[in-house]
């Protein structure tokens, strides 16, 4: 598995059109058949084959868009990170096995960390050198954060961390977790909040995987039991640190993985194509109950893609994006949701003599379909947006 | 207009006020508010008596037309102004000396034409003609109401045995007066949706049921905040489907008329059920935003609009 890594980026300020023009060719000539969840060639990649082609997409200038030069990025803005995930999306290529690192630990150590901690993590996070996970959710506390347990204590230059998290994505793969703690008692609500960068090789650390609906092993409880790390491993200070990286997360929430709806288009591009691949399956897109339910979804895609579009460029032109993002993520996680079970519905009418691709889809979409459960609830379950959109944008009082 | 500085919004709010001032005046009075704001040459450019704005601006200024349920034929105005901006007769429009009315379906040659509201009030009709469309005289057409969905302001059937044609369009001004009706429409049935919204917020705020303000209750905060998600949704869909896309061709857009008045619908019928039964009154004026949604909805088929993208993509997949 070879990339072409060696070459010349356009420069998006003096033309827009050739940056995204390379951002396409270059990720159509680069990824493998075997990563296109699209392909009859598809075959699950490892670990180290992810890493390889997201390294890859990162020295071809699709990573790292928005980061400061200094930490390894690209110093362009949102609307050139639109412009690259628009074509990542059209792709049906593997999820990120680096988000965490990219899209959480990354912009909250840009925003709170130390000069050194940015020197030292940033860059290895887009050259996927140091995989991350998000110790934030615990057993009493995952949507209501205010109940975490987790406590740091100070004991001269170091912290002793005791406690557990669950639901850690990637925590076996992880060199670091983002963990969140607290200095004092769940009395005290969101006062003392204070995150860590902990290596996750520090004695007391211990992993517990789980098996989630997908048959997968993609999180896990993570326990700390008596985990001694550095003042160093700080980010930032107690309070201060938590309500930046809540800054951050509103932006994160409205701005990670920006490719869905292109992505979800893709996918039912790909749901058709295997219809329209087998004569026997053809007349099933004749049938005007599924023409109907293609064109809501296809209609619901597009008022995702004009919700995500108009927040990069309220966000590119200053403006707060503060609760929106709520209603990007209950959006996006509904429709998916909807059309994930509405693929099932289809792709369980095809049969073991159905063509390649055909049986292609029937793979993916089953998988889609069982992973698509956890979408109304990780980032933010979705009855939690319902009541921020409720508070914070319509303003809608709870009580007298 | 060449001010950089104007922002959308800033046009909305002047139109809102416009359109509050032609609150209880005659068809003829609104007329004159309406066009004496400009209202009515917003896309058409300034060298033919327009304000020479694109349809971003429109939107906003659809859009708060259908928040503050204005009763009169604003997009019908605003699609002929702007089709027939180089003849006399768009400059009448847009001086409000003569106005307008559009059946959406039938045709001349079938000598049938229905779905035109405000026919009788309009001194002309346009009907699709050939691959165009054509320009009647509306006296010369006669005209049946349909009150079922609205008694007020119903739609109209036309019978167009007599019709005499005043001026005609090319299938390409046609095709292109369609396309931006449906974006128009979409943003009055989009505002229609934000006001009725905006009511029910008000509604569920102010009514203590058990104790506590209606707005208290989960249920209805998710209902609302649903409403809110997709009044979002429609405006950005609408603003993206008139931007080019990323090679500078012109989107479709279908699907953002097709959203906007399917999400209007919800949006309008969930409001009529959190006022409880006074939503179900005339006193409430809740129903006139419905019967507007829904007229839009029936003459331009949303439900098979829907089909057609769903086919459309299905064949270039």
């Amino acid at each position: 598995m070879t990339f072409n890594i060696n070459v010349a980026i356009p420069d998006p300020t003096v033309d827009r059109s050739a940056y995204r023009a390379h951002a396409r060719q270059w990720l159509a000539a680069n990824l493998p058949a075997f990563m296109r969840a699209d392909s009859p060639e598809y075959r699950s990649p490892s670990l180290d084959e992810c890493r390889d082609w997201e390294e890859a997409m990162y020295r071809a200038g699709l990573a790292g868009m928005t980061w400061p030069k200094q930490y390894g990025g690209y110093g362009l803005t949102l609307r050139e990170h639109l412009a690259v995930n628009k074509e990542i999306g059209a792709l049906m290529m593997p999820e990120s096995v680096g988000s965490v690192g990219k899209e959480l630990a990354g912009p909250i150590i840009m925003a709170v960390g130390t000069e050194e901690q940015k020197q030292d993590f940033l860059p290895n996070i887009l050259a996927m050198k140091k995989y991350w996970c998000q110790g934030f959710s615990e057993p009493e506390a995952g949507s209501d954060l205010v109940r975490l347990r987790t406590r740091a204590v100070q004991e001269g230059d170091s912290w002793r961390i005791n406690g557990q998290k669950i639901w850690t994505s990637g925590a076996m793969k992880a060199d670091y977790c983002l963990l969140l703690t607290r200095t004092g008692t769940v009395a005290d609500k969101y006062k003392g909040l204070l995150m860590f960068a902990v290596p996750m090789d520090t004695p007391g650390i211990r992993v517990v995987p789980i098996k989630s609906i997908d048959g997968k092993e993609s999180f896990a409880e993570v326990f700390f039991d008596d985990v001694v790390v550095p003042d160093s491993a700080r980010l930032g200070a107690p309070d201060e640190g938590w309500s930046a990286a809540i800054r951050v997360l509103s932006i994160e929430r409205a701005t990670n993985r920006m490719y869905r709806p292109w992505r979800f288009e893709a996918e039912l591009k790909m749901l058709v194509a295997a219809f329209k691949s087998d004569p026997e399956l053809k007349h099933v897109l004749e049938d005007g109950y599924y023409q109907r339910r293609i064109g809501q979804i296809a209609t619901e895609i597009d008022g995702l893609k004009g919700l995500i579009e108009q927040a990069v460029e309220q966000m590119a032109g200053g403006a707060p994006i503060g609760a929106r993002g709520s209603l990007n993520k209950l959006f996006w996680s509904e429709t998916h949701q909807a059309f994930a079970g509405f693929a099932y519905e289809l792709v369980s009418q095809i049969k073991p003599s159905a063509s390649p691709v055909a049986l292609r889809a029937k793979q993916h979409f089953t998988n889609a379909y069982l992973f698509a459960r956890a979408e109304s609830i990780y980032a933010g379950v979705s009855e939690v947006q319902l009541d921020i959109i409720a508070q914070r944008i319509l303003n809608l009082p709870k009580d007298l | 207009m060449s001010d950089d500085s104007l922002r959308p919004e800033d046009f909305a709010e002047a139109a809102g006020a416009a359109v509050a001032d032609t609150e209880g005046k005659s068809f003829a009075e609104k007329t004159a508010v309406l066009a004496g704001n400009g209202l009515f040459g917003v896309t058409v450019s300034e060298e033919q008596g327009g304000l020479g704005l694109d349809l971003s601006f429109a939107i906003p200024i659809v859009g708060v037309a259908g928040k503050l349920q204005l009763r009169y034929p604003l997009v019908e105005q605003m699609l002929v102004a702007g089709a027939l901006a180089d003849h006399e007769i768009g400059a009448a429009i847009i001086a409000g000396e003569k106005t307008v009315a559009i059946a959406w379906q039938g045709t001349l040659e079938d000598r049938v034409a229905t779905h035109a509201t405000f026919a009788t009030d309009a001194d002309y009709v346009l009907v699709a003609s050939g691959d165009g469309a054509a320009l009647l005289d509306a006296s010369s057409v006669k005209a049946d109401a349909d009150p079922s969905l609205d008694p007020e302001y119903p739609q109209y059937n036309l019978d167009l045995s007599g019709a005499q044609t005043i001026a005609t369009l090319s299938a390409e001004e046609f095709a292109s007066l369609k396309r931006q009706a449906k974006v128009l429409y979409g943003a009055f049935a989009a505002g229609a949706g934000e006001g009725a919204m905006d009511r029910a917020a008000t509604h569920t705020v102010g009514r203590v049921q058990f104790g506590r303000p209606l707005s208290a209750k989960q249920t209805v905060r998710h209902t609302m905040a649903r409403m809110k998600l997709l009044t979002e949704t429609s405006f950005a869909g609408l603003q993206r489907a008139i931007a080019d896309d990323e090679y500078g061709n012109a989107r479709s857009v279908d699907t953002a008329f097709a959203g906007a008045v399917s999400n209007a619908c919800f949006i309008v019928e969930k409001a009529i059920h959190l006022h409880g039964g006074m939503g179900f009154t005339w006193e409430l004026p809740l129903h006139y935003s419905l019967r507007d949604v829904r007229k839009i909805d029936a003459a331009f088929s949303t439900g098979s609009e829907i089909q057609s993208i769903g086919r459309a993509f299905i064949a270039a997949a």
